[in-house]
């Protein structure tokens, strides 16, 4: 232990690396510091004290920033973070961008440094430079549809951050507090401001489409890194403002079921990832909501195996994407002819999100399932169950099997990169790893006494989930046998992203036209009045006009003294 | 393009050629058996032992299968009439900006 070093966020080495990263033209720097950062972070993550630690305060205009709170919940994110900075920064090896390569390590970066933010103060700064330096990885891409979901992408997420620091400053006016703890609550202006501003991060129901619209549109190496960070530190935030709010456990559970049915019919495969992501926040989400010591080891120990699990799937589909040059499901199938480690690994990450038993889903998934239902929610756990099915279908069968199997399409073409099949190794070994050795996985969680007394591998629950998977397994393999699963297909499925894709925009549009024409009528009434006016004058006033006329001169007489007694009584009337 | 079983397509990866018959058309036509056969012999667990579970509703016979079943069948089916069927559009629907191929660096 090195106390000189107690102080320094994990944080702050990934971060500089970022910028260093930024200044240097030469890619085997840049590469090396996309993996030395990590490394470094991972060392000051083991170098923390024992027990809760709160550091690396800076004072600043008056306000305490807390960048370094090291605790039970800080901790397992933390780690998370970095063990998934070091497996992107692998995975893209073999890219050669410049803004890519610093926009990721200073997106981990700011990841980590909102994890282990004290205060909501810090935690602004870093949720903000998460939205804009992770936005440069979709518009890496260099594609207009890219740009356009990119800034689309950047509207919601700084206005996630405005809500938050709006609901920040409220909440300090009220109660002189900038703390970021479980003292946040829904029942006030500033919390609930805070809690909408963590549900568009996590995307919430009706607050989800800009996962699914920028996720799919990224670079390969892009989708990889944002699946692990923003959505994962929004449940992060949750859990440590808001466990135990029931409001979260309807929300949740309607997270993990409306996605599946999205994912079923749709034939971008990076979004049906996308829309699994999705749900299996709604997950974390339930378990943060029930709150007890083992909802939040569920939803802790699910974050972490998620994000490992997820990675690979959107790594073997980044695989994919570079060597076929897409990813729609009605143009693959047969690839594990060609692709056969890619294939392996894809299955891998398929079996772990499916929660198969030996594999990491299923001893974090099942800490929720248990805490869900021990707490009596019942019909939430039902929920929670069909949804779990409905993972097999999208991640667990959709996913693997139109790409890697399916109708061969007759793509011969070259396995993934070294570096990337490295990574993709290293993901699914600690998805094996963690699903044989889930005490390492269960003393890393915020409780971890609570979960050392579950035991996930009872007899009961490996027949019920066998039985549940193969149930489901079954009605795909009827399903097709009936011809009743749809044909996978070009075309797309509206989302709420219709509201500000289509309906807001044209409703601008709608606007802009009526007032150009509104604009040119008022022009045209102007005009017209302007003509007929100025004609009048003319008519009175001009060489030609009345006023011009010979008019007698007895009568202009009369005129003259009855004006003028006019002035006169006027004049003597007046006070 | 491969022919019928592979064996004559030299572009095939070295290692995928003894998992080749994993593409066989027998193997295909037989997943609905072999799934049937697994299903059932893990709801015939429940007959020998009893389940316990915290929500009493998971101890009937064989209620994981058939939630399974269900909810995978339910699952297809709204996202194929509901979602396909109210809220599919065309490729170009969004100006042709929803296309993923040109998104790899």
């Amino acid at each position: 232990m090195i106390e000189a070093f107690y102080d320094v966020s994990p944080a702050w080495p990934v971060i500089i690396a970022g910028l260093l990263a930024a200044a240097f033209p030469l890619y085997q720097v840049r590469k090396g510091l996309a993996l030395l950062a990590p490394i470094l972070a991972l060392g000051l993550w083991f170098n923390a004290p024992s027990g809760d630690h709160l550091g690396g305060i800076i004072e600043l205009g008056g306000f305490r920033l807390e960048t370094f709170r090291f605790d039970g919940l800080s901790r397992i994110w933390g780690l998370i973070f970095i063990i998934a900075a070091f497996i992107n920064g692998l995975y893209g090896l073999h890219e050669k961008d410049r803004v890519a390569d610093a926009s990721g390590l200073i997106y981990a970066g700011a990841g980590l440094g909102a994890v282990f933010a004290g205060d909501l103060l810090s935690l602004f700064f870093f949720w903000e430079l998460t939205a804009i330096s992770s936005v440069f990885l979709i518009w890496g891409a260099r594609n207009q549809a890219a740009y356009k979901a990119g800034l689309r992408y950047l509207a919601i997420h700084v206005l996630s951050g405005v809500l938050l620091l709006t609901g920040a400053v409220i909440r300090a006016s009220e109660t002189g507090s900038w703390a970021f703890d479980e003292t946040l609550s829904i029942e006030t202006l500033g919390g609930f401001l805070i809690f909408i501003a963590f549900g568009i991060k996590c995307a919430f129901p009706f607050l989800h489409n800009w996962l699914q619209d920028a996720y799919p549109k990224a670079t390969i190496t892009g989708a990889v890194v944002l699946s692990a960070f923003t959505t994962k530190l929004a449940v992060y935030a949750l859990a440590r403002g808001y466990a135990g709010t029931e409001q979260l456990i309807w929300i949740g559970a309607i997270m993990t079921a409306f996605p599946v049915f999205f994912a079923v019919v749709e034939n971008d495969l990076r979004k049906v990832l996308s829309y699994s992501l999705n749900n299996q926040l709604g997950f974390m989400v339930v378990g943060i909501g029930v709150g007890t010591e083992l909802a939040i080891n569920g939803a802790a120990a699910h974050a972490f195996v998620h994000i490992i699990y997820k990675a690979l799937l959107f790594m073997s589909m980044g695989a994919v994407l570079m060597r076929v040059g897409t990813v729609k499901a009605s143009e693959l199938g047969g690839l594990f002819k060609s692709m056969p480690a890619t294939t392996v690994f894809c299955l891998i990450g398929a079996a772990s999100i499916s929660a198969f038993p030996l594999f990491s889903g299923f001893v974090a998934k099942a800490l929720t399932l248990a805490a869900v239902a021990q707490d009596g929610h019942w019909l939430v756990w039902l929920v929670l169950v069909f949804a779990s099915a409905g993972v097999l279908e999208h991640s667990g069968i959709k996913i693997p099997y139109f790409a890697f199997f399916s109708h061969d399409r007759g793509h011969r073409v070259r396995e993934a990169p070294a570096n990337m099949l490295m990574a993709m190794g290293i993901a699914a070994l600690i998805c094996v790893y963690l699903g044989v050795n889930y005490g390492v996985l269960y003393e890393l969680v915020p409780f971890p006494e609570a979960a050392l007394h579950y035991e996930p591998y009872t007899f009961d629950h490996i027949v019920g989930q066998m039985q549940l998977l193969l149930g489901a397994m079954f009605a795909f393999a009827f399903l097709v046998r009936m011809k009743w699963y749809p044909d996978e297909k070009r075309g797309v499925n509206i989302d709420t992203d219709w509201f500000y894709r289509r309906f807001l925009a044209d409703t601008v549009n709608w606007g802009h036209a009526m007032f150009g024409r509104l604009w040119a009528s008022l022009g045209n009434l102007v005009t017209g009045f302007r003509t007929r006016t100025g004609g009048k004058l003319f008519e009175v006033f001009s060489p030609i006009g009345a006023l011009s006329r010979d008019i007698p001169s007895g009568l202009l007489a009369i005129w003259t003294s009855a004006l003028l007694a006019i002035v006169l009584l006027i004049a003597y009337l007046a006070p | 393009m491969s022919d019928q079983n592979g064996k004559h397509d030299e572009l095939i990866h070295p290692v995928a050629r003894p998992f080749l018959w994993l593409d066989a058309a027998w193997l295909k036509s037989s997943m609905i058996w072999i799934f049937l056969v697994a299903t059932l012999g893990f709801v015939a667990v429940d007959f020998f032992h009893h389940r316990h579970e915290y929500v009493h509703l998971a101890e009937f016979y064989g209620f994981y299968a058939m939630w399974g079943f269900g909810a995978f069948v339910l699952a297809v089916m709204v996202g194929w009439f509901a979602i396909r069927g109210l809220l599919g559009r065309d490729e170009d629907y969004w100006d042709g900006d929803d296309t993923d191929e040109e998104g790899q660096s």
